[in-house]
């Protein structure tokens, strides 16, 4: 699909231009990867000091934290066009721009902003899944990798609607941003381990409202071998698509605010 | 002196006047608190520990609390340096190192208290187990306030020659962005301190990152007593002396070498 | 069908008033943008459209592009309604905004028209016919590697220019594209557009506050005042109705010539540079010319109208608005 072709175009001219000052994007990526690199050495002194959670072992911990790490992380990388980038995009009136050419407005904001120094920290997942696979000793076959898969993109999919949350709320210049960040980082930062580790108030939550639990820990149990927080056996290749839904509602939410800003202007 | 308070007062009315954001902050705040301190009793529940969950509980809110404290983030700052008005700066007749020190100073703590005492205040009423225990001792509460006091003296040190560098390069995201997060891993906001192996923290607790909230948390809880407050407070003070004096140094060579350059 | 078609256009925009002391709320106020706008423009036409600031020229051209939704009235731009087909419309239009880009900034401007290439869907052979058509014509040849933030302000334009055409639209909305540039590149940029009306047959739509635009280009105009039309015609129409004030100036060899001419005229002196103030109405332009003729020997004289502003201020007190 030629969408896709202008987004690989897209990305390649960024990069290309973020590259022209190495220095910063050297020492930024460096800031993101000890970023990360801190957060997974959180987890491993906990496992350290702590041993298990729950019924969840090391193995299960490092697992459950490197599916979040690379679902979140890939999300950033390609995704930072409706979060960060928009209100810029906005307030530049860069998205009048947008409306001028012939291509959807979703699809040019996600073509306008890649973040590829966020490889480090989907690196720092992968091994933090491939240390739980090992210490949980995971019998992989293909059906769980397509799971695995399929739990991957559906996270980054509701990821990627609350990162819209943002860009709806710089069309109707809401100030209140951090109570949508407290949802995307704080179910990010909680949604590393698994939900039965919280108290009812945030298992539903993040079941129910932004369906971390539903898109990455029902299918991360399964893979594990471990019992499935009390969902049937069936469900797991179901309850990922309860991120799609997620971003179905918010993508109507945005039309809905495109259609706002059109009638009122910048 | 009259510079500097007046500068110090202008910091605190701009400071004052995000107040719409200050509400959606706390609430953001307490929002981590609450699953910080979830992570923890359920790993505790498995394998209780020598510090009482009080302790780390308590830890976590107060560095939640706090939490403005920790970065460096001064976003006027960034948009001088990007439309060059940085210039003007240099060329007033000020002590620049004493200015800048005063103003992340001023930052940090009209900042930081404002959304502090809310949050405290929440934490203290949340059920047993869950929220700030009060003070180990009277006197261990005094002792936290001299060490939260003298930490700030420290990482606004620490932060100038920060400044110093962005200064320099121009680069404002780079050095800073490195600070905010060691700052984030080794003063105990991403995971307390208290938790890392113990021969870690012997030595981490002797950089001047941990000085800032760590040290005063341990005085508040009582995990360190009120009878090893001599050796923290010489901590802090090598710290201040050392980091004031090097960014005195390095702030006058930079000066210098803006005025050969010509600005 | 015209190929444009407006019909009773309205527009009206709520603002929020500082809050005032003592009040609860901030005072919401409408703007009416647009009142009632009509106007029909065929293929081909050379528009020129201006009006003082606010006068609803960037309303009406952001409703014309697609961007806005209007609260009132049809439009049509060659059979589509612009913000109901968004997409289908925008493929036929180019528009160049004076104070924004649509280029990238830190990329060689060749890197953007190629962005926009895969943007247009345009394919290769006529990308690159297109281009090197426009690269000639607006002389880019020498520019295409450089970035777009170290290009002048003149040399901006023009790769403006080359990408909002890049995809052979139909119409083209420039917004006030002469602003800020010196006097050879606002040449360049006229002579450009006439070559492109010409040869291409695109209809231009330009929104203006120098009257030399509209002077060296449009022999159509229309003023658009506090929202609505207030002239719709000829330049010389335009000219011969509103246009009350004159100034000439002279350029003598001579220091000492000194024209005669009555008192009630201002003349401004510098030297042997006079500039002169007159009403045509009240005196005749030509019997000016005369008298400041055989005042001495006349190295250059200009006449020159009044400024936009000026005219539709007169054109207001005309229509007792």
């Amino acid at each position: 699909m030629d969408t896709i072709r202008l987004y690989l175009h897209s990305m390649r001219m960024l990069i290309r231009s973020q590259l022209q000052y190495p220095v910063s994007f050297f020492m930024q990526t460096l800031a993101q990867l000890v970023m990360e690199g801190g957060e997974m050495m959180a987890v491993i002194l906990l496992v350290d000091r702590f041993e298990h959670l729950n019924q969840w072992g090391a193995g299960d911990l490092y697992f459950f934290f490197g599916l979040m790490s690379v679902t979140f992380y890939l999300t950033e990388c390609f995704g930072r066009g409706i979060t960060g980038n928009f209100p810029y995009l906005v307030r530049t009136g860069q998205l009048d721009t947008f409306l001028v050419r012939p291509r959807g407005v979703l699809t040019q904001a996600m073509c306008s902003a890649v973040d590829p120094r966020r490889i480090t920290c989907i690196a720092v997942g992968v091994v933090a899944l491939i240390i739980g696979s090992r210490l949980a000793a995971i019998e992989w076959t293909a059906v769980k990798v397509l799971l695995m898969a399929e739990a991957i993109l559906c996270g980054s999919i509701l990821i990627l609607g609350l990162f819209m949350i943002e860009a709806i709320f710089s069309i109707y210049s809401v100030k209140s941003i951090e109570l949508v960040n407290a949802l995307t980082y704080g179910g990010r930062s909680a949604c590393e381990y698994p939900i039965d580790t919280f108290p009812r108030p945030l298992r539903v939550l993040f079941t129910v409202l932004a369906p971390f639990a539903l898109t990455l820990h029902v299918p991360g149990a399964w893979i594990l071998g471990k019992p499935l927080f009390g969902w049937p056996e069936w469900a797991v290749w179901v309850s990922p698509v309860s991120g799609i839904v997620f971003f179905w509602v918010i993508w109507i939410c945005f039309q809905k605010a495109m259609k706002h800003y059109r009638s009122t202007g910048s | 002196m009259k510079a500097y308070l007046s500068a110090f007062r202008m910091r605190r009315k701009m400071e004052l006047q995000y107040r719409g954001a200050v509400l959606g902050g706390v609430i953001c705040q307490v929002f981590f608190g609450l699953i910080l301190v979830a992570i923890y009793r359920a790993m505790y529940a498995g394998k209780p520990q020598e510090i009482p969950l009080s302790h780390i509980t308590s830890y976590v809110w107060l560095q939640q609390a706090f939490f403005r404290m920790l970065l460096a983030s001064d976003p006027e700052l960034m948009d001088k340096i990007r439309t060059g008005s940085i210039a003007y700066d240099l060329c007033r007749p000020l002590d620049l190192y004493g200015f800048y020190y005063v103003r992340i100073m001023a930052q940090k703590m009209t900042g930081s208290l404002l959304r502090a005492v809310p949050m405290l205040v929440i934490a203290f009423l949340l059920p047993e187990g869950w929220g700030l225990m009060l003070p180990a001792s009277p006197t261990g509460f005094v002792w936290s306030l001299a060490g939260l006091f003298l930490g700030l003296l420290c990482v606004s040190a620490l932060e100038n020659i920060t400044m110093g560098f962005t200064m320099r390069t121009l680069d404002f995201r780079g050095m800073q962005a490195l600070l905010n997060l060691l700052m984030m891993i080794l003063s105990g906001n991403i995971l307390p301190l208290t938790l890392f192996p113990d021969s870690w923290q012997r030595v981490i607790t002797l950089l001047p990152y941990a000085q800032l909230l760590d040290a005063p948390i341990r005085l508040y809880t009582g995990d360190t007593p009120s009878s090893a407050v001599p050796g923290i407070l010489l901590i802090q003070f090598f710290w201040i002396l050392l980091l004031t004096g090097a960014g005195i140094l390095f702030w006058r060579a930079n000066q210098k070498r803006l005025e050969i350059q010509g600005g | 069908m015209s190929y444009i078609c407006v019909r009773e256009l309205e527009k009206r925009f709520v603002i929020r008033e500082k809050r005032k002391k003592g009040a609860l709320l901030r005072e919401k106020k409408t703007v009416r943008a647009l009142q009632k706008v009509s106007f029909d423009v065929e293929q081909g036409e050379l528009l020129g459209y201006i009006g003082p600031n606010g006068a609803g020229k960037s309303t009406t051209v952001k409703i014309l592009s697609g961007i806005l939704t209007p609260d009132g009235g049809e439009v049509t731009v060659g059979g589509r309604v612009p913000w109901q087909e968004r997409r289908e419309h925008v493929r036929q239009i180019g528009v160049v905004f004076g104070q924004r880009t649509q280029l990238w900034w830190d990329v060689p401007i060749r890197d953007s028209y190629d962005l926009l290439r895969d943007i247009y869907r345009i394919s290769p052979e006529d990308y690159r016919t297109r281009l090197s058509e426009l690269t000639e014509a607006l002389q880019l040849g020498d520019l295409m590697r450089t970035p777009l933030r170290q290009l002048s302000l003149g040399q901006r334009m023009r790769a403006e220019l080359c990408g909002s055409l890049l995809h052979r639209p139909e119409l083209l909305f420039l917004d006030e594209p002469t602003i800020g540039l010196d006097a050879v590149s606002k040449l360049a940029l006229r002579e450009f557009l006439q070559w492109e009306n010409k040869r291409q047959g695109t209809t231009i739509l330009l929104t203006t506050h120098d009257m030399e635009d509209i002077v060296a280009l449009c022999p159509r105009v229309m003023v658009l005042g506090h929202g609505r039309k207030l002239f719709d015609g000829s330049l010389a129409a335009l000219l011969g109705r509103y246009d009350t004030v004159r100034t000439v100036t002279v350029s003598y060899e001579e220091a000492e010539a000194v024209p005669e001419l009555p008192s009630a005229i201002p003349v401004i002196r510098e030297g042997k540079n006079l500039m002169i103030t007159y009403c045509p109405d009240e005196y005749a332009t030509a019997e000016l010319i005369a008298r400041l003729q055989a005042a001495g020997t006349v190295r250059e004289l200009t006449v020159q109208p009044q400024n936009v502003d000026r005219l539709v201020a007169a054109m207001y007190r005309e229509m007792d608005l």
